[in-house]
């Protein structure tokens, strides 16, 4: 009663946007947000990070498995938050965060890596790409830019803002922002819905993109509720994201998702239609699935991608290349807990999905615990000599994985 | 960059981050005796106004000095005290708190609000996230036994969204609350004793 009174007072605040009225209640956290009165008993509950990190000694390490011929090691560790990850060309992986306010520089010395925090006092600063010199780095609010910035590590220069004002309502929602560089040269985002199922207001529930010359914005596709890792093919050059699908319909559905925009402005159906066939019980009453676009991939309900790669390096195996890596920081909304992997994903010739399987477990220690992980990936980046990082930002942690023939 | 650094040493612990040992409960047992002296010594406070630390989930207690670091979470005596602390410092204190047996809560409650307050908490679904028993759990604090009026002052601030808050849940359910409810929620809590007392107070 008492959600369902605060959603339907969300819904009519977002419409009357501009009332002077300061509301009575408080808005509900967005995981809260949309639980339905016959789950009000439910105990299921996001997990927390650790906001200090935890040290890898702490931790079953040996416990993370890859494939034969591949091996997983400690990286980098004692950067709590840990997400994003961006290189540089001179070496320096660039680490993001979104519950702390830092970013994170990690050079390797001589064989071992030492992090530092390189900014410090931003507003979720999750999205990270470099490009040409220049570290760009998404914040809840804007996007701005760090010119030479691997020259002076212990002195960075001041941000320059590419585009402002990507949050204006300030209210609760998935608004940390993934950050990718297009073929185009244009810095592709995500500005998600405001809470767990909303009807999108402004930009929100798209997947955008910016000229950072000219700051000029454009929608790329909507529909989409909370992307937060995507990449461009790299035959094809065509984007591909992931995306959280809502949360309190059920264990098994809907699905999270893999999506692939083949054009521009498609419309994936948040939050008329979940995963391509399931209409919401609210919103998508009087509405048809068919009118909007379908997801490539389901991926599993609740699982939480976040990171997602094509593979283009030259260390691991051929059937390797042009794979997707994909990250699970889930799943919480789910009686028996699963994800907790970094996924492959194989496609044929014209860009099917041939094959889904795990790639990397073992976060995964009991599915019927509280909390069920020791470990959560977050993303994942191929490294120029062709390994893969793998963040995980429960515990401030970069894992690398290598194949030796 | 930070503001009001109180020394280089901090500069360093702050802003340098290394390969992190492992949480020593015996070194955060030698870092804590600065605390004694207001949260009793083995973090059993024995001031109604200090909260106890003592079997608090170490996710809990490290997550909360990092907040008064960073000046997430304000309080005048706690923001300076973590300030000079590095995230293994906190783990350590974390791992030594929460190992620590907490003592029984000296507080008793008044028999009109043994009833009142079990309902209460019911109707505010407290267990949902401080867990069975109000043991607490993760990143949420026990508060079955905690010392009254640090809970009195905490249900206040959120209902006056004055007190820091991760994702808003509490500041959202402290809302609806009127003073009175506050004053039996913390008479009934702050006297709650064994878990199989208080696992009274869940979802049936």
């Amino acid at each position: 009663m008492l959600t369902r009174s605060i959603a339907l007072a969300l819904v009519s605040a977002a419409c009357a946007a501009n009332a002077q009225d300061k509301p009575a209640a408080s808005p509900p956290p967005s995981w809260q947000q949309g639980k339905p009165p016959a789950m009000s008993e439910s105990t299921l509950h996001p997990f927390a990070i650790e906001m200090t990190g935890k040290a890898a000694k702490d931790l079953p390490i040996d416990k993370l498995k890859a494939p034969a011929g591949f091996k997983v090691e400690v990286w980098a560790e004692g950067m709590p938050g840990a997400r994003s990850m961006a290189q540089g060309d001179k070496g320096t992986v660039f680490v993001g965060t979104r519950q702390l306010k830092d970013v994170y520089a990690v050079v390797d010395r001589g064989g071992k890596r030492e992090a530092k925090v390189l900014l410090k006092g931003l507003d979720a600063p999750n999205g990270l790409v470099f490009n040409k010199g220049t570290l760009y780095v998404a914040e809840r609010h804007r996007i701005t830019r760090y010119d030479g910035i691997e020259n002076q590590l212990d002195n960075p220069p001041q941000a320059k803002v590419v585009v402002d004002n990507l949050d204006p309502n300030k209210q609760p929602g998935h608004f940390w922002k993934f950050l990718a560089m297009g073929p185009d040269g244009k810095l592709y985002f995500n500005i998600g819905a405001p809470g767990n199922i909303v009807m999108p207001s402004y930009m929100e529930a798209s997947v955008m993109r910016v000229d950072p010359a000219r700051g000029v914005l454009e929608t790329v596709a909507l529909g989409v509720r909370n992307s937060v890792g995507m990449d461009f093919h790299p035959k094809t050059k065509e984007l591909w994201f992931t995306n959280h699908a809502r949360d309190w319909l059920s264990d098994d559905s809907p699905n999270d998702t893999l999506h692939r925009v083949s054009r521009k402005g498609m419309h994936f159906g948040y939050p008329y239609c979940h995963q391509g066939d399931t209409p919401d019980p609210e919103f998508g009453k009087n509405r048809s699935c068919k009118e909007f676009d379908a997801p490539t991939l389901k991926l599993g309900a609740h699982i939480a991608p976040i990171g997602m790669r094509f593979y283009n390096g030259k260390m691991f195996p051929a059937e390797y290349q042009n794979n997707i890596f994909i990250a699970m920081r889930g799943s919480w909304n789910r009686t028996i807990k699963q994800g907790y992997n970094v996924m492959r994903v194989v496609l044929d010739d014209s860009g099917k999905v041939a094959k889904y399987e795990p790639f990397l477990t073992g976060f995964l220690l009991d599915e019927k615990a509280d909390p069920p992980m020791w470990g959560r990936p977050n993303d994942v980046m191929v490294m120029r000599d062709g390994s893969l990082l793998v963040s995980d930002d429960q515990n401030g942690i970069i894992y690398r994985v290598s194949y030796a023939k | 960059m930070r503001h009001g650094l109180p020394g280089a040493a901090a500069l360093a612990a702050a802003l340098f981050v290394g390969a992190a040992g492992a949480a020593d409960v015996e070194a955060g047992r030698q870092k804590a005796a600065v605390c004694a002296e207001c949260h009793g010594p083995d973090g059993n406070s024995s001031d109604p106004a200090v909260p106890s630390l003592a079997g608090q989930p170490a996710q809990f207690l490290s997550g909360q000095l990092f907040f008064f670091r960073e000046e997430y979470r304000r309080e005048p005596r706690m923001s300076p005290a973590a300030k000079a602390l590095s995230n293994s410092d906190m783990n350590d204190l974390a791992a030594y708190f929460a190992s620590v047996k907490p003592a029984p809560p000296k507080h008793v409650t008044t028999p009109e609000n043994e009833q009142r307050g079990l309902e209460l908490t019911q109707k505010f679904r407290c267990v949902q996230c401080h867990s069975a028993g109000l043991q607490g759990q993760q990143h949420v604090p026990r508060i079955a036994g905690q010392q009254p009026e640090y809970l009195r002052a905490q249900l206040r601030g959120f209902k006056q969204r004055t007190r820091s808050d991760i994702d808003g849940y509490m500041t959202q359910m402290a809302q609806p609350l009127s003073d009175h409810e506050i004053d039996v929620l913390v008479d009934y809590i702050a006297g709650l004793r064994t878990p199989s007392r208080a696992a009274a107070g869940g979802s049936r």
